[in-house]
């Protein structure tokens, strides 16, 4: 136990979280610990189990069966204690209309009158360039999602459960979104955000665990996950090499054009650079391998029946 | 503290609503007395079609207490109903069809208090409308010969108030534990139709004579308190009922989980499952 042993507690954790919707199960055991101070990503297509995760989170829905505690606090009985010490942004993100953004604002703030803090809500509308005194049904979808994250951290709360937090944004605001978790997370809080789109996620986390299906598949550190990724190389001989040259273990020969040879290396390049150093080589090049090959790589799993496939590529 | 963010929104929304239904009253009301003198002498003699006769009771239209009880006490609180049920379908199936109730729940709010500043809101909002159309009263009755006094008044336009409370908890109920507020709204305007007919005939057909005991508007009692002052047995009982819908209601809501957006596809066992929780 974490809190026997001193040792920091845990600032989300699952522990074989199931959920039902009548016959349907969303959630089928998920286990999971997020150790504070990082920015996590939970990736997986949609309808993997992503927004009921974050809704169990906060009480919205209560798990079938299981326990999440956020900050050591249980989720659904101590959920106000946990409410007050998170920010959430929705992944529907709907607020009232009719009022202007910065009422609006006045009224998450007055929830919580002791975390209040006008400097850091005004930094916040200034870094996203957001104008919160038009009404909100006359904001952008993308300057609503600008709303809803600054909502969502301007109490600088310990814990934020961010739901696909950068929907909508135009590439120059996710960069500044991803600044601005950078910061959050710099004195020991603790960023959640799902998505279903990789590159965001291998941008933006420390972490990320892969949802698929309401089963969590994997739990990576993002810098580990890419180490001992898979590379792609491309290699110019100064005519063919022989046909049996990559035959090695872990290396798959993806294509071969006279003496230009296509290759994957899953266990680091070592053995392929060797094996290619004894024949006269024209022009090499590498591509960093990105989040999704790994992805593939490793947990391309048959998808089952119902899961939209194309929405784990990017 | 007792926070209540909750109520002073609902109340700031449902500002243009009441001043709207406030001033409806009003109106109806300064008219209703200012042509009361050009009534009286040609309704002496006015057959009442027994239909009307039914809603008044024993009244007599062709006094003051009987003319104000046909002319305002009879319809005015299907007004003030309709308010109730837009009020109570919306305070829990209204902002989670729109989806923004997620967002309100992440905060640390319980849900009861969210609920209870609601129903305070709208205990608010019915009072002021109610008290903005007594102004009609207040403008008209003493620049006019009508045997009514403004203490009468008041109390019969108090006595539409728990009625209309009445029907804003059992729609609040409804909303709890229905998919929808569509489905809500349109089983709290058929319960207040379906009840105030029931009242009416009843009233009227000796044979059903008992059945009105079942109308929640038999309770309410037209123009009665004009006359007769509050009757506060019936105005427990409607208040009572209400609160027992509230209480319904809080326990379906807190126990069960929030829907996104739209209506919930809980079908009928959904539904049953809600209510018996």
């Amino acid at each position: 136990m974490h809190l026997m042993t001193g040792a920091s507690v845990p600032a989300i954790e699952l522990r074989g979280v199931v959920k039902d919707y009548g016959a349907t199960r969303a959630l089928r055991g998920i286990d999971l610990s997020i150790e504070p101070g990082q920015i996590f990503g939970f990736l997986g297509p949609n309808g993997a189990g992503k927004t009921t995760t974050a809704r169990i989170l906060l009480d919205l829905i209560r798990p079938t069966a299981g326990v999440a505690r956020v900050l050591g606090l249980d989720c659904q009985r101590e959920s106000m204690a946990v409410r007050r010490r998170s920010g959430y942004l929705p992944g529907e993100l709907r607020m009232y209309d009719a009022m202007r953004g910065s009422d609006f604002l006045d009224l998450i703030d007055s929830f919580r009158p002791e975390r209040r803090d006008p400097q850091l809500r005004r930094a916040l509308l200034e870094r996203l360039g957001l104008d919160p005194t038009r009404p909100i049904r006359a904001l952008s979808k993308g300057n609503k999602q600008k709303l809803g994250l600054v909502q969502a951290l301007m109490h600088r709360p310990e814990v934020m459960i961010l739901d696909e937090p950068t929907s909508g944004l135009d590439p120059l605001v996710q960069e500044e979104v991803a600044r601005l978790l950078e910061d959050a997370v710099r004195d020991g809080r603790t960023v959640f955000f799902s998505s279903h789109v990789l590159p965001e996620v291998e941008r933006l986390s420390h972490a990320v665990a892969i949802i698929r299906a309401g089963e969590i598949v994997a739990v990576e550190d993002i810098a580990r996950l890419k180490s001992r990724s898979v590379h792609v190389l491309e290699v110019t001989f100064a005519e063919p090499p022989p046909a049996d040259l990559f035959r090695l273990p872990g290396v798959s020969e993806l294509r071969r054009d006279g003496p230009t040879i296509r290759l994957q290396a899953r266990d680091g390049l070592d053995a392929v650079i060797k094996a290619m150093a004894r024949f006269p080589v024209v022009d090499m090049r590498t591509e960093q391998p990105s989040l999704e090959d790994v992805f593939l790589a490793y947990y391309a799993a048959p998808v089952s029946p119902g899961e939209e496939r194309r929405d784990v590529a990017v | 503290m007792l926070r209540c963010s909750v109520l002073t929104k609902v109340l700031r929304e449902q500002r243009i609503q009441v001043a709207g239904f406030g001033l409806a009253l009003a109106v109806i009301a300064a008219l209703d007395v200012f042509i009361w003198p050009a009534y009286r002498d040609p309704l002496q003699n006015f057959q009442v079609p027994p239909a009307l006769q039914a809603l008044i009771g024993d009244l007599n239209i062709a006094t003051a207490p009987g003319f104000l009880a046909s002319e305002f006490y009879s319809w005015i609180p299907i007004l003030l109903i309709v308010f109730a049920v837009i009020a109570g379908t919306g305070a829990i199936a209204g902002e989670e069809g729109s989806g923004s109730l997620d967002l309100l729940l992440a905060q640390p709010v319980s849900r009861r208090s969210l609920v209870l500043q609601k129903v305070a809101a709208t205990c608010i909002g019915s009072a002021l409308i109610v008290s903005i159309g007594y102004l009609g009263f207040l403008v008209s009755i003493p620049f006019v010969s009508i045997a009514v006094s403004l203490g009468d008044v008041a109390m019969a336009s108090a006595n539409m108030l728990p009625i209309t409370l009445f029907f804003f908890a059992l729609s609040l109920w409804l909303g709890a534990v229905s998919p929808s507020r569509g489905m809500a709204s349109g089983l709290a305007i058929g319960v207040a139709t379906v009840s105030y007919f029931l009242y009416s005939l009843a009233n009227g057909v000796q044979a059903l004579r008992s059945v009105r005991y079942a109308s929640p508007f038999y309770y309410y009692g037209t123009g009665d308190a004009l006359v007769h002052g509050l009757n506060w047995w019936h105005i427990g009982l409607l208040l009572g009922i209400a609160v027992l819908f509230v209480v319904a209601a809080l326990r379906a809501f807190e126990r069960r989980d929030v829907v996104t957006g739209g209506a919930s596809d809980i079908g009928l066992t959904g539904v049953l499952r809600r209510i018996v929780a």
